[in-house]
């Protein structure tokens, strides 16, 4: 048998390979359609993650710059090449379209044909979901007084189409889950407008918690027993839209129970008010200790108790000759990526204490780095003495 | 930019593909390099439970049928372009899906060197063991 000149028909396919009897012989083909797959990629996933993928919950999300990201629906994963140096024949199974042509009765063996020298396989690496991103694509245009009372002015909707973005569109240039994504949102404590997802600028969000405070005092309500109802018709009569309305609750309180007598009951969360206040009076910069906390209880509505340890991971103090000053640093305002989130920790002061820095990192995650490794990779950590507080610096 | 990964397959009923995988490179003579399609590779042989061989040309090679740690996908890129969509929307809108047409649990691997085979024709083509001779004759 003359093997050089001879040329098989691609019928055969991958069950043959893989249901070879034992004793058994079949011929290995290039098939007819070998080297026209470009197309063909293989990607290696955790056995968990195949129903996912074949009931189509998973896609692949990132701009053309951006290295892509495999999401199911709660995590992200970096896609990674891994090359081989050997041969992998790919051998689809047979097309039984294609029927048996009649003039192959030499050929006593099946034939399996391969489609493609794959020359490795794609991996999955999970990874944190990109939310800086959002957060930045968000900062972009966010929701003011001015735009809430400007009905309809066509010539300025230009101006304010920009950077404005719908689940879609976030979906389409955020890498995260939707999961993540969603978590994502709630962090920002973004709302959705009109159908785009949007952040309230600090003036408009004062606005509203100064109105429905003031709506508490009138109506004698209590803060821990807030009739939704009720809430969302008052901020109503004084300029606010209900859904603005309705996000203030779910920012500054929580949800008691539900359904009281058919309304919903809300309890405004002291601290989330408080810190909104000190924010707002450290707008301007730094400032004496006992000038703040004088301006910040002031400020802070009867029957709240301001108490400076609300504010972990919101301000950081300095000495000042005697003077002790305060200034707003927010971890809200950090970067999400460990290195940049060092970064500038370190920026901001050479040396840590533990109790200083732990609000500014307690946040921090890497898929498969304990927060110790985190520490451990990305700081010095000095300890002077046996029983003195460990201090970090930077590596 | 999303990326819809799809099965078009009918829920639960991916085929399942195959890989046979070996060592080295496998080399047509030059006459058939540039039309390999429907070309013989080698033969494949289950010689007992355990034990396959794979002869290429003049060599064989020994091996066995692997389950693998982590199934594989066999992913095809399709691109939709819907030319009134396209006339319409910018060049983002260029849309693309992936399509799961396989999934891949076994492979036969053949982890051995070659081992010469005596007395053969001369094949079409051949495994590379050492260098590729490329003056074989015809
Ligand atoms: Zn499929």
């Amino acid at each position: 048998m003359d093997m050089e000149h001879r040329r098989l028909g691609s019928t055969g396919g991958a069950e043959a390979v893989l249901g070879l009897q034992p004793n058994s012989t079949m011929s290995i083909a290039y098939h007819s359609l070998f080297d026209s797959h470009n197309d063909i990629t293989l990607l290696e996933i955790d056995e968990k993650l195949v129903p996912d993928i074949l009931q189509q919950r998973v896609t692949i999300r990132g701009q053309p710059d951006e290295d892509a990201v495999l999401c199911t629906q709660s995590k992200t994963y970096a896609l990674k090449f891994v090359g081989t140096s050997n041969s992998v024949f790919l051998i689809p199974p047979s097309d039984k379209a294609v029927e048996e042509c009649n003039e192959k009765d030499d050929m006593t063996i099946p034939v399996a044909s391969v489609i493609k020298v794959a020359p490795g396989s794609m991996e999955l690496v999970e990874v944190a979901p990109k939310l800086d991103k959002l957060k930045f694509l968000l900062s972009q245009n966010p929701y003011s007084f001015v735009e809430a009372s400007d009905m309809d002015i066509s010539h300025e909707r230009e101006k304010m189409n920009t950077g404005l973005y719908r689940w879609d569109d976030l979906a389409d240039k955020v890498q995260a889950s939707n999961e993540e994504l969603r978590s994502g949102l709630q962090a920002l404590l973004a709302v959705e407008i009109d159908g785009y997802w949007r952040v309230l600028d600090d003036k408009y969000m004062d606005m509203i918690l100064n109105m429905l405070l003031h709506d508490v005092i009138l109506n004698d309500w209590s803060f821990n027993a807030l009739n939704e109802d009720e809430v969302l018709r008052a901020l109503e009569t004084d300029g606010f839209p209900c859904n603005i309305a309705m996000h203030c609750l779910k920012v500054y309180g929580n949800k008691v129970e539900e359904h009281i007598g058919g309304s919903c009951m809300w309890r405004l969360e002291e601290r989330r008010v408080c810190v909104h206040f000190a924010r707002e009076i450290l707008k301007n910069g730094k400032m004496k200790m006992e000038t703040f906390m004088a301006e910040w209880i002031r400020k802070v509505p009867d029957g709240m108790h301001a108490s400076f340890d609300m504010l972990e991971g919101e301000v950081l103090t300095e000495k000042l000759g005697i003077e002790t000053l305060v200034y707003y640093f927010s971890v809200s305002s950090l970067p999400s990526t460990p290195a940049e989130r060092f970064n500038i920790l370190f920026q901001e002061r050479q040396k840590w204490e533990w109790k200083d820095l732990q609000p500014y990192v307690r946040d921090l995650r890497v898929p498969g780095l304990s927060s110790e490794a985190i520490l451990l990779k990305y700081t010095r950590r000095t300890q002077p003495t046996v029983d003195a507080e460990p201090v970090f610096s930077a590596r | 930019m999303q990326i819809q990964v799809k099965c078009s397959c009918g829920e639960g009923d991916c085929p399942e593909w195959a890989i046979l995988e070996l060592q080295g490179t496998v080399e047509a003579q030059p006459s058939f390099q540039n039309s390999l399609q429907n070309l013989q590779i080698g033969i494949l042989c289950r010689q007992s439970q355990e034990n396959y061989t794979f002869s290429v040309g003049y060599h064989e090679l020994t091996g066995t049928k692997v389950k693998l740690k982590k199934p594989m996908l066999v992913l095809k890129k399709i691109k939709l372009q819907n030319e009134e969509e396209m006339g319409e929307r910018d060049v983002n809108s260029l849309r693309v899906e992936l399509d799961v047409i396989g999934i891949i649990r076994h492979k036969i691997l053949f982890k051995t060197r070659p081992k010469a085979l005596i007395s053969k024709p001369q094949p079409a083509v051949k495994e590379k063991v050492t260098q590729p001779s490329s003056t074989v004759p015809n």
